[in-house]
């Protein structure tokens, strides 16, 4: 099971929702927002433990967010979202600190995958 | 572009440098040709011609001018010894005349001995004679006997009593020999009576001397007298005793020659008593000279054939004309050769600059097509991650609820969903893979993969002109260490070759397999035509192709060579007329170039 609170922020509303709702059928705790800004209010409110976060928004960019996040906590693990393309992208994120990458459309099974590790890394911690 | 200033152009047309079609350019390179080749040989012949003529005329001048001084100049020489020799024997007699007694004259021992002294000195001498003032011989020394007659009524006998000395014409008499006579006037010692004294030369004295002083310079030198009857013997134009065959027989020739010949013949010189006459003499030009002599019934005549006319200077000319043709020649061949070296020259760097032009803008319109297609998958890709979430969560619905009507039928439609949205994603991904090569990373490949994404690419195409395309890869290969772009295109390059090699029917081979530890090759053969060696000797030089002019850039296989090298690779190639191609490509599992080359793609 997955204990830490997880925070989605992806400009695709129904995107974003979807998958939330998904998570929450799973058992997650998950909310969704849809722009960077929102995404950082949500951050100090509900002091998520895992971010899901889309690399390209029309406020501000995923990589910026990322740095916001990891300034505020760097304990927060971040599965940042790429379209192909930008998988290089994605490889500059994970050398920023996210903790992986994960190429859109999204397998979910792969995605909780990856959320379930990040949960293991920080108990760990 | 300003190539060209106003008016040369107007002379000589530039080849257009717009892309026309490339018949309207070939008119222009070889109007531009033929402008050059014109304007050149103008430029040259012109000047060449004016200068031939105008030294061919000026020496022909001189050379006439020169000629007609250096006859003018023997004549006179010639004239002027025949009048001091002429003198000379007319003094004699004068002397011999004057200074003795006339009793002794009359006394034809005396005379005899006179004579004989005199032969001593003059070998010409043939006798002297003694006519008194009643015009009968007084005395005669001599071997003939001239004893009755009367001379009276003779020219020379008038003359001599007129102006004291008379020089005869020469002729032979009843002596048979020819000859003529100086004779001399004297006062008789009995008051004013005048007695004559007359000698008798051998004519064969003046031939001889005629002949001493033509120093070879004339063709023809000999005396006149004033009926044109020769007076010595004439080389060619006449005989001795006969008509000078320059003149109408016996037609007097006065100082004034010119009422014989026209007016156009004649050439007048500085010097007085000369005539010179041009005329034609049995086909040969020849100049042929009249000068008077001075107390003489005779008249020099020197014939000199035209230098001008004459074989020499025809040879002179032939040899000038041969030159002026040869340069001609020569220089029309250099200019020939110049005009085609240089419009080949301009024609092939047009066309270097036209194919890169139409190369930049070809990868200008791949590099656009490239951003068009990685906008479209990047916009597509958002809506299909929403179906599929959206379709996922329809999933886990009707997993978490219990049966009801027709779930097993939703269940397989919404799997259908996520299936097609699975095609899809695939789809995408290729387009992004292609078209952003932009975004060049090192990375771990496995080239079979990279193979078949190429193929995929080329499928269609190679379906259209039924060429099969077989794989016979190896599974075991080592993933290398490559950067995904440039090597796509280098295998793209390749099979996209050998498919316009093919054209229709046929088969292309890959494989690939790992040759050792470090090294992995890939093989593509093909079997269209082939290539003749001169070919395959080419196929890697920019701008070499054997495609039809706009369909291929000449470029394909030298990119792909220096992509290859760049990756640390290496690129053979076989060929065989009618049997096919092969093209081996060999790639290093590792190689630190690529490191390079990816860094230096992204900073570009």
């Amino acid at each position: 099971m997955i204990d830490s609170k997880v925070l989605i922020i992806d400009d695709e509303i129904e995107f974003a929702s979807t998958l939330c709702q998904r998570l929450k059928l799973r058992g997650v705790a998950a909310i969704d927002v849809h722009s960077g800004t929102e995404g950082l209010v949500s951050l100090v409110k509900m002091n998520p433990g895992i971010v899901i976060l889309d690399l390209k928004m029309p406020d501000m960019s995923g990589l910026d967010v990322l740095a916001k996040i990891k300034e505020h906590d760097p304990t927060i693990e971040v599965i940042m979202l790429t379209g192909h393309g930008s998988a290089g992208s994605g490889v500059e994120a994970r050398d920023k600190g996210a903790f992986d990458y994960i190429m859109k459309p999204v397998d979910l099974v792969e995605l909780v995958d990856k959320m379930k590790m990040a949960d293991e890394k920080r108990s760990k911690a | 572009m300003s190539r060209q200033s106003g008016w040369l152009t107007k002379i000589l047309p530039f080849p257009s440098d717009d892309i026309e079609s490339p018949k309207v350019r070939d008119i222009g390179y070889r109007r531009f040709t033929r402008g050059l080749c014109v304007l050149l040989t103008v430029l040259v012949l012109v000047p060449l011609i004016i200068i031939s003529v105008l030294s061919h005329s000026q020496y022909h001048q001189l050379l006439k001018d020169e000629e007609l001084d250096q006859l003018v100049l023997n004549l006179e020489e010639a004239q002027s010894t025949i009048e001091a020799f002429v003198g000379e024997l007319k003094s004699v007699v004068k002397f011999i005349g004057s200074s003795d007694c006339y009793k002794k004259l009359l006394n034809s021992e005396d005379l005899e001995d006179i004579l004989v002294r005199l032969q001593k000195e003059y070998p010409g001498f043939v006798d002297i004679q003694v006519i008194d003032s009643n015009a009968k011989q007084k005395a005669y020394a001599g071997p003939y006997e001239l004893r009755s007659h009367n001379y009276t009524n003779q020219l020379w006998y008038q003359e001599v009593l007129q102006r004291g000395v008379s020089i005869s014409h020469v002729f032979s008499g009843f002596r048979d020999i020819p000859h003529f006579v100086i004779a001399v006037s004297r006062n008789t010692t009995e008051g004013q009576a005048k007695c004559v004294l007359r000698a008798t030369i051998n004519a064969s004295t003046l031939q001889e001397f005629i002949d001493t002083i033509n120093s070879g310079y004339a063709d023809d030198l000999f005396l006149v007298d004033a009926m044109q009857v020769a007076q010595t013997k004439p080389e060619k134009y006449g005989v001795l005793g006969g008509g000078c065959v320059l003149h109408d027989k016996y037609t007097p020739v006065d100082p004034d020659s010119s009422l014989h010949v026209s007016d156009n013949d004649k050439i007048l010189v500085d010097s007085p008593g000369i005539v010179v006459f041009q005329r034609k003499f049995e086909g040969q030009r020849i100049n042929h000279a009249v000068a008077d002599l001075l107390d003489t019934p005779w008249k020099l005549v020197l014939v000199k054939e035209q230098y001008l006319y004459a074989n020499s200077w025809m040879l002179f000319k032939i040899r000038l004309i041969t030159i002026f043709l040869t340069c001609t020649i020569v220089a029309v061949f250099v200019i020939v050769e110049i005009s085609h070296a240089l419009t080949t020259h301009i024609r092939e760097s047009d066309k270097a600059r036209q194919q890169l032009y139409s190369e930049a803008e070809h990868s200008n319109k791949l590099a656009s097509i490239g951003r068009f297609a990685a906008g479209v998958a990047h916009e597509i890709n958002n809506p299909l991650a929403i179906i599929n979430q959206k379709a996922g969560l329809v999933q886990d619905l009707m997993e978490f609820s219990e049966d009801f009507s027709n779930k097993d039928i939703m269940e397989e439609a919404v799997g259908g969903i996520q299936g097609s949205v699975e095609r899809c994603k695939t789809i995408t991904h290729r387009l992004l893979g292609f078209a952003r090569q932009t975004d060049v990373v090192t990375e771990e490949i496995d080239v079979n993969e990279i193979l078949r994404e190429v193929v995929e690419f080329l499928a269609k195409e190679a379906t259209y002109n039924q060429i099969k395309i077989e794989f016979n890869l190896c599974n075991d290969v080592r993933k290398i260490w490559s950067t995904r772009g440039p090597l796509q295109q280098v295998f793209l390059n390749i099979i996209n070759n050998a498919i316009d090699a093919i054209g229709n029917g046929g088969t292309i081979l890959l494989s690939s397999k790992q040759i050792n530890e470090e090294t992995l090759q890939v093989t593509i053969v093909d079997d269209g035509p082939g290539m003749p060696k001169d070919v395959l000797a080419h196929i890697f030089e920019p701008f070499f192709t054997t495609k039809e002019t706009g369909k291929g850039t000449g470029l394909g296989l030298s990119i792909t060579y220096g992509l290859v090298k760049k990756l640390g690779g290496s690129i053979k190639v076989k060929s065989k007329p009618g049997k096919g191609t092969i093209f081996r490509i060999a790639l290093p599992v590792k190689h630190s170039e690529s490191e390079r080359f990816n860094s230096k793609i992204q900073g570009d």
